[in-house]
């Protein structure tokens, strides 16, 4: 993998530190309901499914 | 359940184990063993007991603060490809097998800091698997519905403990070069992981759509009960902030625990696998927290107002609907993700036990001395009992303190033990400067401020409630406060000690680090550590070493570990890597660092500079020196990776070079031959003329009958010779790209027609039938003259080449989509399929015939040739069962360049 697509992992990693975290996360500090589950369990399962769904992405296409 | 049944099933279970762990041992299936995808559901050996009850326990007691146990770690995940491929390098190159060692290595390979880091993991690690062991024990009682026994013997679950202590041993011993890969282990670790998994999921199922109508059927029960909302938000800053400290010390575990260290580091056989644990593990640990939040509040529902360990849900949700079956299954995923931590921990820690604290410090002189297989048996013989006392020891503390706490609570106070090591760790391949003083200090200060908020606590808590120490402080101090230090009192236990723990650490290691000057030995390391992308291949270069050293006495001492056969191999492998006589008396710094790393499987980092520096005498250098060294190594290995590539390049163009000359020469001796064919060709007619004029001129009482026939041959002579410059002209017009094609939108047929027809006399002479095989109209764009030129010559050679009697002649044109195809087929002689190539090069036929005279000029076919490809078609002969078949393809559309 070349160094530059590297980085774009580890410019999701910080980007995942981001949204996880104080402030970010707690724009979604809620217990209302959202699909049967609390908006917070919404928000942060949906992030998860991003972080698997990018990092696929990128290592299946840029990693030789 | 009955206790008998259960534990039969058990048995059952773990002989499944044993049977996959052997199985995988054998090499015939390593393509099944030796893959990313068993690599990445190793890697969740992370998932224990606490995943799989606690979890659910905190999830309905206390809310959302299970999940930074996850997020930690697939935050700095993506952040592996660099990261963690790093570590995975230098631990290769280095031999290295357990976090103590790579740790200690990096510090200047310090037996003491090898030795601290191991009593650290025993501190933080032996709790975490007495909780296990507490998770499988009272999980065992609930399904059988029994109370665990005051007296150890009468308890079953201590048979379960020896049972799990044993196959630990067996298999974790394997080899003794710890740093080997175990693939038994690895692949049961695997197939468990996948077990627990869909244990879970299976009974999350249950209760979400079979106990429950679905999430929202659990939303609107749950939402009724009290504090559901509180609970189901992280709420407020000081939340948040725990909330953070939280994901962080998880972030360190995932890369710190030695069970974590060990899976992903020392049993990973491919960096290549990083790219599927990358998606993999973080999608795994997803489909395990799903399930989270239905079970604990559906619990909550169901159980409301009752005294019951909400940690165990997913036990007593099934059996509370009799459903026997589901409970014993969830039992056996509980007990799946407990004995994978309990074995692969207890092999790490007896790694590190034996390789970074007893063989160094107390064994190594024995062992010095012994032969190999004496040697050999010692050392697995130390892990063994390493890894049964382990698990045994595990169990005592289990028993005799009680374990009060929830499963989460106990965790957690290990994970924030191990981060202690995160300052030296992260350091150690990132910061050149970090020293061995600075990790020691940090360390130990890290340590000794989480004994202090956690330890003394929490064991104080287990014993005595009334205790003032943690109310009212050390020595009634109110800022010595163990819980809140300094008075820092909006965190709570955990995220307070490690924030405190932390800070004093770092600290100490940066102002350690940048305060003292380390030793030579460190510098080299952390030279090799931080540059390892230099190093990789040939990382003996970046060992700095100076003294004199026999290679027969490091020969002698590889033999009692290695054996003299594998010490040979080794020896022979070294000196073709290296160039190196093998009959050389004097080992340089090379075969030293090598050695090392060959003995560093078997008794660790530590032992194994001791024992080498044993028989080599080494002389101290200064640190400028080692900079300078390793600076010219560096340089050595640019200036040789760029001469290699300079004479890369000079091959390249040297083949190149030898290639242009091979085809000038052929094009030459090419020249030479058309010259000599063209005077011959132009000389054969000239010569008639000259010959039939000269008689006409001597004789003049030929009959007039005679003198015409003359006359008529040189008419026929000349024009034969005009035609035969036509073409040559014509030819030489192609080759040199002075002749153009003007392609218009035609019918074929009427073109083949068209040039069939001027030749319908000498058809007709030789009785020849001929078929035009097509449609009405095969439309394309060609230049029609040209295309008649091309057809009037293949027709004429077939009439040529029919026979006398019965010649036929088929013309078939197939319309082939992209392009048009024409066959020409004759019924003659044939040709050569030797001669398919060379019909088409210019007086071919002049070549081979050279005894009489050519029936046609041979340039007819070279002259198609350039005619076809410069309509962008291809023309080629084919063989048929009698006849011959020439066969051109033009291509339909209007883009063929007009050249």
């Amino acid at each position: 993998m070349k160094k530059r697509h590297q980085q774009k992992l580890v410019v999701l990693s910080l980007l995942l530190l981001v949204l996880f975290n104080l402030p970010i996360i707690l724009l979604f500090d809620s217990s209302d309901s959202l699909f049967g589950l609390p908006i917070i369990y919404v928000y942060i399962f949906s992030v998860w499914l991003f972080l698997v769904l990018i990092s696929l992405i990128i290592v299946e296409r840029y990693y030789e | 359940m009955n206790s008998a049944l259960l534990l039969l099933v058990l048995l059952v279970y773990l002989g499944f184990l044993f049977f996959i762990a052997h199985w995988a041992e054998k090499k015939d299936n390593i393509k099944w063993t030796n893959n990313s995808y068993i690599y990445s559901l190793s890697l969740a050996v992370y998932c224990t007991a606490w995943t799989y009850y606690g979890s659910i326990g905190v999830a309905a007691n206390s809310g959302l603060n299970y999940l930074p146990i996850y997020i930690g770690p697939i935050i700095i995940i993506p952040a592996w490809i660099i990261v963690l491929k790093k570590i995975i390098r230098i631990s290769r190159v280095n031999k290295i097998s357990s976090i103590a060692d790579f740790i200690s290595l990096r510090y200047g390979n310090s037996r003491f800091l090898g030795a601290i880091v191991t009593v650290v993991c025993l501190a933080g690690i032996l709790p975490y698997i007495a909780l296990q062991l507490k998770a499988i024990s009272e999980t065992f009682h609930i399904v059988t519905k029994t109370n665990s026994s005051s007296l150890i013997f009468n308890d079953t679950t201590t048979y379960v403990a020896i049972a799990l202590a044993l196959f630990a041993s067996y298999y974790g011993t394997r080899y003794v070069d710890a740093s080997e890969k175990r693939k038994g282990i690895v692949t049961a670790v695997a197939i468990e992981s996948i077990l627990k998994l869909v244990f879970f999921i299976v009974v999350g199922v249950y209760v979400t759509f079979f106990v429950f109508d679905g999430y929202d059927d659990i939303y609107t029960k749950a939402s009724l009960l009290e504090n559901f909302a509180e609970k189901n938000t992280i709420g407020g800053l000081d939340q948040g902030l725990n909330w953070f400290f939280l994901s962080m010390v998880s972030l360190f575990a995932i890369f710190l625990l030695p069970r974590q260290f060990h899976m992903t580091v020392v049993e990973n056989n491919r960096e290549r696998h990083l790219k599927t644990a990358i998606w993999l593990f973080p999608l795994y640990l997803l489909l395990f927290n799903l399930f989270v939040y239905p079970i604990a509040w559906g619990g909550n529902v169901l159980f409301e107002g009752q005294n019951v360990n909400a940690d165990t849900y997913s036990l007593l949700i099934p059996q509370y609907f009799n459903n026997t079956f589901l409970t014993v299954l969830v039992f056996l995923g509980g007990f799946s993700a407990a004995i994978s931590m309990i074995v692969v921990s207890s092999i790490s820690l007896s790694t590190m036990l034996s390789n970074n604290l007893l063989i160094p410090y107390t064994f190594l002189g024995k062992l010095k001395n012994e032969e190999q297989i004496i040697n050999n048996k010692k050392i697995v013989n130390i892990r063994k009992i390493g890894i049964f006392s382990l698990i045994i020891g595990a169990y005592f503390i289990y028993r005799f303190f009680a374990l009060d706490y929830s499963l989460v609570s106990i965790g957690l106070i290990s994970f924030v033990i191990i981060a202690q090591l995160a300052p030296s760790f992260f350091g150690a391949i990132f910061w050149r400067r970090g020293s061995r003083m600075g990790a020691i200090y940090s360390i130990l200060i890290g340590f000794l401020v989480c004994v202090y908020t956690l330890l003394i606590p929490y064991a104080i808590g287990l014993t005595n409630n009334n205790s003032s120490f943690i109310a009212e402080g050390f020595l009634q101090i109110e800022l010595l406060k163990p819980f809140q230090l300094f008075g820092l009192d909006y965190l709570e236990p955990v995220p307070h000690a490690l924030f405190w723990s932390l800070l004093f650490n770092t600290i100490t290691y940066f102002a350690v680090s940048v305060s003292f000057k380390g030793n030579y030995r460190e510098r080299n390391y952390a030279e090799m550590y931080v540059d390892i992308e230099k190093y990789s291949t040939n990382h003996e270069n970046a060992f700095v070493w100076k003294g004199t050293a026999y290679t027969s006495d490091i020969e002698k001492v590889l033999v009692r570990f290695l054996g003299e056969e594998r010490t040979k191999r080794a020896l022979n492998i070294f000196n073709v890597k290296y160039n190196v006589d093998k009959n050389q008396e004097l080992a340089d710094a090379r075969l030293v660092k090598f050695a090392e790393n060959l003995l560093t499987g078997h008794i660790g980092t530590a032992s194994a500079r001791i024992l080498i520096s044993s028989v080599v005498k080494e002389e101290k250098i200064t640190l400028p020196e080692v900079l300078k060294i390793l600076e010219e190594s560096k340089e050595n290995i640019i200036v040789n990776k760029k001469l290699t590539e300079t004479s890369n390049e000079l091959k390249e163009i040297t083949l190149q070079l030898q290639n242009a000359n091979s085809n000038l020469l052929v094009k030459d001796k090419q020249k030479d031959e058309f010259l000599d064919t063209v005077t011959h060709e132009l000389r054969t007619p000239i010569t008639a003329i000259r010959a039939a004029s000269e008689i006409l001129h001597d004789d003049e009482d030929i009959p007039e009958e005679l003198k015409k026939q003359f006359l008529q041959n040189i008419i026929s002579e000349s024009d034969r010779l005009n035609r035969l410059i036509d073409k040559i002209l014509d030819l030489e017009k192609f080759e040199t790209g002075k002749q153009t094609i003007s392609p218009t939108k035609n019918n074929l047929v009427e073109t083949i027609e068209k040039s069939i027809e001027p030749l319908n006399q000498l058809i007709k002479n030789k009785n020849i039938s001929v078929f035009v095989e097509s449609k009405q109209k095969v439309n394309a764009y060609f230049d029609n003259d040209r295309i008649i030129q091309v057809i009037t010559n293949l027709i004429s050679n077939a009439i040529k080449f029919c026979p006398e009697k019965d010649g036929i002649i088929i013309v078939q044109i197939i319309d082939k989509g992209d392009f048009i195809q024409t066959s020409v087929f004759d019924n003659g002689k044939g040709i050569n399929p030797k001669d398919f190539d060379a019909i088409f090069e210019k007086f071919y036929q002049s070549t081979n015939q050279n005894i009489k005279k050519p029936i046609g000029s041979g340039l007819g076919l070279a002259i198609c040739k350039q005619i076809i490809e410069h309509h962008k078609g291809k023309i080629w002969a084919q063989t048929i069962e009698k006849g011959a078949c020439i066969i051109f393809t033009l291509p339909k559309n209007k883009n063929i360049e007009n050249i």
